[in-house]
């Protein structure tokens, strides 16, 4: 009896069990991988800013604000001197401009949530990738499509790595210019 | 090439099984905790402490949004100068020493990052020494002081800055009313709007007096020249003019003048593409210095035998046909006829042959040697240096000093303020950032003078043992949060700008000291007068097509503003000074030469670590001074390094460990001062020994030279960090000569020009990996020994531009620096008279490095431009690498040093920005080590896709390329055939160190030419 009961349970439960864990974490681990990623992260802002509105409808360009793109490595949060070029004149009766004024006004620098974010062992830079031709939403997705806007893609080395390797299947409209990124740790890591 | 025996320490030398341990171990004590587990066992208090915060650390995850990457604020109103992620440059001036060199301060979202030289300076053509590199670590020291402190017994009480100002002022006004001398005690000023700020004062509070000095001052230097050349203002000797140099005890090329111009003006003589230009450099002295060290023949002299040899020197050139005038010929050869050459030559043992090598040299290029005499030096020897340079017509080759605003106290002045102090006739001392109380002699009792002055206020930016003795002190701003102006007296101005605003509300010390002659604080007030002064003084004089503004904006853009005008020295020279010249005789006695340090400066910077890490040049000692003494002194008395031994001068005593040094003459000790200091801050703390105890002012009135010592043997000892015996490469004194490895490669230029040189190159070797072609861009760098002096601005450079922490002295005594590059000091010949070859030593960047090999997690790697790759969120920490290479150029992080050395000194607040952001900050149990600069060079390649131009690689200069005075480092693409450096690496002195490995390293050294006759101690 207790022979039969012992064999029970190592042929029959305990794979059971063993199987029930492994798969259970298998699909945990791929089914949060991008919640773990950030993907679909979207933070509320201090202002309640809209790139939908900025972007999309009004069509302003991304380099309008994020002017740090072009030229070195961060894109830069526009600074709030930028929002006040037009918005000491437009739509200066919205209660979020109301309050965006009375910040500048005040001196205080506004605290935008952080969307996306690399490790700080990585060293990305924007305008190198911009000045190749390559478009924001490679890595940002439409956010001229989104009122708030929230992380798309996920940015782990192995994103970087599938574009630099393949980069006309992941941007097949950029054929013509772009060829195979480098690959050396170098070019990330110093 | 010859075939000569090298070493780096003693026990090599005497080939003992120590020093062979030494190179077959890293580490050669082996793995130790120092913090002991042990210690750690149980629950302490420690312990709990770090439970509990890890407790509330996970509560406090668990509860937080684990999404959340915290913010990012930008600016409310960005600067339009600024942009995110771009370095901006701001030409200003160091004032880390006298030298007053033109900086580039390289600035990142408005915080200073690094120092270089300003490019555009005519003195120093955009180089730097060590010292303005650290200058950066002493902005962002923790313990700068923030609040004014008023004195309360015997600790000090914190006050807000009217409070002090209202106090200060008061004390003033008292000290005036009641006809008691305001005293200004400060460093030479070269600023000519500060010195009309203290016209200014002086006019508000008549009865102020200025005292200038400067610790270690050559006060025989300049009144030997006063009294030579009366009507001319201080001239020094311009190297790059100069066929032959006989240097006397002088250290031009580390410590003494303008060294960083001297460098360079020295190893433009030193180009092996012009082989006919090449000087001939003598250097007789005691200390084996840094410039001893890179002479064709170094003679080692006791100091008190200098006098004569030089006298000596004179008589015989005398003897020869000078073309000088003969009455004076005559009549001075008639002072110094006793002076025989046999006799000396007999006496000090000296080689004969070589000193009439020397006066044969000094005669062919008469007009166009420099005799020059080292600052610590009695008056005599340098009047007869200035009589055998007027005598061989050198005058033609000098060129002036840069004159201070204010003309020097001279020391019998001191004296004066001492005992006006005693006598009670002092009302108010400013101490204006010095420390006399460390810097002058015990003797002179400045320390208690001090107590009777009724109030004194130190203006400093960290506590000194002067300020811990003020009534009030008051902090002052760092140079880069200042404003102000230098001018040489001879037509160069240049400028101070600040680059940050003052981290910690602090007021520099102009404005302080403007706002009490206006009655009124006020910040930013010096400013206004700088410029306005600027207006009156220099703007109005010329005619200017633009309006001031422009004209300011556009000096302080530059740095530097030049007078354009004619100088005229008067050379006459009184020789009546001859007729009472007293002789010195050399003696059997101990002689002690007090030097100037290599990188603490007057012991301001000895709380600043990377300068107390960085090796000294010869015997690589680190976090310490020591006596040097001789070998076969050493073996005599039975002492061993860090042996201590008691000094004995007149009445006064000094304990302190000796240091064996080669090529010190045996009853000779040599100290470098500056350190010992009680009251400096926990960097500095048990760092080194104080001479000032040994010293006596009279006696440094004529030098810093002390005869008639004595030195017994005591029963202690003490360890002293050297770093000479670490990272040793493996070059076993092998019999058979075809197996030596030939690390150091050099010959004669006579050989070299006359195509008999010959550079050791191993046979044709086979690899057994394929050889990977590199088409494109492939980084390589040039190391020409002929130009390395062996200074360490590069080592610095590095640190700076690297984030490279500062491990401590008990590290370094584990062979846990982690400097990433080093300068290797090998010697040949006896430990007597040793010839002496630096060789600066970094990642050699193989192209088939051992070190990737064996690394088990591929954390080191190859690139597709010829770098060796280390990546550190790879590396686990086998050190397998750091084993297997043959250059011992990898460094591990046994600890998060940052956060181990000191109580986590170098992880306060304001310490961390000064790391670079472009590096990463490296962690415990990572490797590390050279990358040639990666973030520059990515910088580069980033800049040319944006100008959408190929890569060249002359655009890229690494740290150490940047800061080498010498310009001995090239850095480029070796593909580039038409670079300096495709030139360079492909020259026929070139060679690779452990060639025969065959690792195809990417450094090239240049072998060393010495320009010695070969029948004469070649």
């Amino acid at each position: 009896m207790l022979k039969s009961q012992l064999d029970y349970i190592l042929k029959v439960r305990v794979p059971i069990a063993a199987f029930v864990v492994v798969v259970t974490y298998i699909i945990t681990f791929f089914v949060s991988k991008p919640e773990r990623d950030g993907v679909g992260y979207a933070p509320e802002q201090p202002i309640n800013f809209s790139h939908k509105l900025h972007a999309g409808d009004m069509q302003i360009d991304c380099k309008y604000c994020h002017i740090g793109v072009e030229k070195g490595r961060f894109a830069t949060i526009p600074s709030t001197n930028i929002c006040m070029g037009c918005h000491s004149v437009a739509r200066k009766d919205k209660p979020e401009i109301i309050r965006l004024s009375q910040m500048f006004m005040d001196n205080i620098p506004i605290k935008w949530k952080r969307i996306h974010r690399l490790g700080d062992f990585a060293y990305f830079n924007h305008s190198v990738h911009i000045n190749k031709g390559i478009e924001c939403k490679y890595c940002h997705g439409e956010v001229e499509k989104m009122d708030v806007v929230q992380q798309v893609h996920r940015l782990t080395m192995g994103a970087c790595l599938d574009c630099h390797r393949n980069p006309h299947k992941n941007m097949p409209d950029l054929k013509a210019q772009v060829s195979k990124g480098p690959e050396y740790c170098g070019s990330c890591h110093r | 090439m010859e075939d000569k025996r090298y070493w780096k320490f003693f026990d090599e030398l005497q080939d003992t099984a120590k020093s062979e341990k030494l190179k077959q171990e890293e580490f050669p004590e082996g793995l130790k905790s120092d913090k002991g587990f042990e210690q750690t066992q149980g629950i302490n208090r420690r312990k709990f402490l770090a439970l509990t915060a890890s407790t509330a650390a996970i509560f406090a995850t668990a509860c937080s949004d684990y999404r959340d990457k915290g913010s990012i604020v930008p600016y409310n109103q960005q600067p339009e100068n600024i942009q995110i992620g771009k370095p901006n440059f701001y030409a200003s001036t160091c004032t880390s020493c006298l030298n007053h060199c033109g900086i580039l301060i390289k600035t990142r979202e408005g915080r200073p990052l690094k120092i270089d030289g300003n490019p555009d300076h005519p003195i120093n053509k955009g180089k730097i020494c060590p010292i303005g590199q650290a200058s950066i670590l002493n902005l962002y020291h923790p313990e700068r002081l923030r609040k004014p402190l008023k004195k309360n017994g015997k600790s000090f009480n914190e006050l807000n800055w009217n409070t002090l100002f209202t106090e200060i002022l008061a004390s003033l006004e008292k000290a005036s009313n009641n006809g008691k001398i305001v005293a200004i005690l400060s460093q030479p000023i070269f600023s000519p709007t500060f010195v009309k700020l203290i016209y200014m004062f002086q006019a508000k509070y008549p009865t102020t007096k200025v005292y200038t000095y400067s610790y270690l001052e050559s006060y025989s230097k300049e009144q030997a020249w006063e009294e030579f050349y009366p009507k001319a203002k201080l001239s020094e000797f311009d190297f790059s003019r100069a066929n032959v140099i006989l240097a006397i005890e002088s250290n031009f090329l580390a410590n003494e003048g303008n060294f960083v111009r001297n460098i360079q003006d020295f190893v433009s003589k030193r180009d092996i593409n012009r082989p006919n230009e090449f000087s001939r450099f003598y250097s007789v002295e005691t200390d084996l210095s840094l410039t001893g060290a890179n002479a064709d023949y170094r003679i080692p002299l006791k100091a008190d035998f200098h006098y004569e040899f030089l006298a000596t020197l004179l008589n015989e050139l005398l003897k020869r046909d000078l073309n000088y005038n003969r009455a004076i010929v005559e009549k001075i050869q008639g002072k110094f006829s006793r002076f025989n050459l046999e006799d000396f030559a007999s006496k000090a043992g000296v080689d004969i042959k070589l000193v009439r090598n020397l006066i044969d040299d000094l005669i062919q290029n008469k007009g166009k040697t420099a005799v020059i005499a080292g600052d610590s030096h009695f008056y005599e020897v340098h009047l007869l240096c200035l009589l055998i340079n007027e005598v061989l017509g050198n005058s033609s080759i000098y060129r002036i000093c840069p004159q201070p605003s204010l003309p020097k106290s001279k020391l019998f002045e001191i004296e004066e303020l001492v005992t006006l102090m005693n006598q009670g006739k002092v009302g108010v001392l400013f101490n204006l950032d010095t420390n006399p109380v460390f810097h002058f002699p015990s003797d002179l009792g400045f320390e208690n003078a001090l107590s009777k002055v009724e109030s004194v206020v130190s203006f400093v930016e960290f506590e000194s043992e002067t300020a811990n003795r003020s009534h009030y002190i008051v902090p002052i701003s760092h140079n880069f949060e200042s404003w102000g102006d230098y001018y040489d007296g001879i037509g160069l101005f240049s400028t101070i700008q600040p680059v940050i605003e003052p981290l910690f509300g602090t007021y520099q010390k102009e404005d302080f000291l403007l706002s009490l002659v206006q009655n009124k604080l006020e910040r930013g007030i010096y400013h206004k007068y700088l410029k306005s002064n600027w207006q009156e003084s220099y703007f109005s004089q010329e005619k200017y097509a633009v309006d001031f503004e422009k004209f300011w904006h556009s000096v302080l853009h530059d740095g530097t503003f030049e007078l354009k005008q004619t100088l005229i020295n008067d050379y006459t020279p009184n020789f009546e000074l001859f007729d009472k010249i007293e002789h010195r005789f050399g003696t059997k006695d101990w002689v002690l030469v007090i030097k100037k340090p290599y990188f603490i400066g007057d012991g301001k910077f000895l709380n600043n670590g990377w300068l107390n890490e960085l090796p000294h040049p010869i015997t690589k000692v680190t976090w310490d001074n020591y006596a040097g003494i001789s070998q076969s002194d050493a073996n005599r008395l039975g002492l061993k390094n860090g042996d201590i031994v008691e000094l004995g001068y007149g009445k006064s005593k000094l304990e302190i460990p000796i240091f064996v040094v080669p090529g010190i003459p045996s009853s000779s000790v040599v100290i470098e001062a500056g350190f010992g200091r009680k009251e400096s801050g926990i960097v500095a703390e048990n760092v080194g020994f104080y001479v000032g105890k040994i010293l006596q002012f009279e006696t440094t009135k004529k030098g810093y030279i002390f005869e008639k010592i004595s030195l017994n043997k005591i029963n202690k000892s003490y360890q002293i960090a050297t770093t000479v015996e670490h990272h040793s490469l493996n070059d076993t004194f092998y019999s058979e000569l075809h197996k030596k490895r030939h690390i150091i490669q050099e010959g004669l230029l006579e050989d070299y020009k006359n195509g008999k040189y010959h550079i050791h190159r191993p046979h044709e070797l086979k690899s057994i990996v394929p050889e990977i072609k590199y088409t494109d861009v492939k980084w390589a760098m040039v190391i020409d020994m002929n130009k390395c002096v062996g200074c360490g601005a590069c080592i610095m450079a590095c640190n700076v531009e690297n984030n490279i922490p500062v491990v401590g002295k008990d590290q370094v005594l584990r062979s846990r620096e982690m400097q990433w590059i080093r300068v290797d000091t090998y010697f040949s010949g006896t430990a007597e008279n040793p010839e002496v070859s630096f060789q600066t030593m970094l990642c050699q960047h193989c192209d088939d490095a051992p070190c990737e090999n064996v690394c088990p997690v591929v954390a080191t790697v190859h690139s597709s431009d010829g770098l060796n790759l280390m990546v550190y969120n790879r590396c686990v920490g086998t050190r397998y690498c750091s084993n297997n290479c043959p250059y011992k150029v990898r460094r591990f992080n046994f600890f998060d040093f940052r956060s181990h050395f000191k109580n986590g000194l170098l992880y306060k607040d304001t310490y961390k920005l000064a790391n670079n952001p472009e590096v990463t900050v490296r962690s415990r149990g990572v490797m590390e080590k050279c990358t040639f600069c990666i973030q520059r060079i990515t910088e580069a390649r980033h800049q040319a896709i944006a100008e959408n131009k190929p890569l060249r690689g002359n655009g890229v200069r690494t740290a150490c390329q940047e800061a080498c005075p010498a310009n001995a480092i090239t850095f480029g693409d070796m593909n580039d055939k038409e670079s300096e450096l495709y030139q360079l690496r492909n020259h026929k002195l070139g060679y690779y160190v452990l060639e025969e490995l065959n690792v195809k390293p990417n450094v090239t050294y240049i072998a060393k030419l010495r320009n010695k006759k070969s029948e004469v101690g070649a």
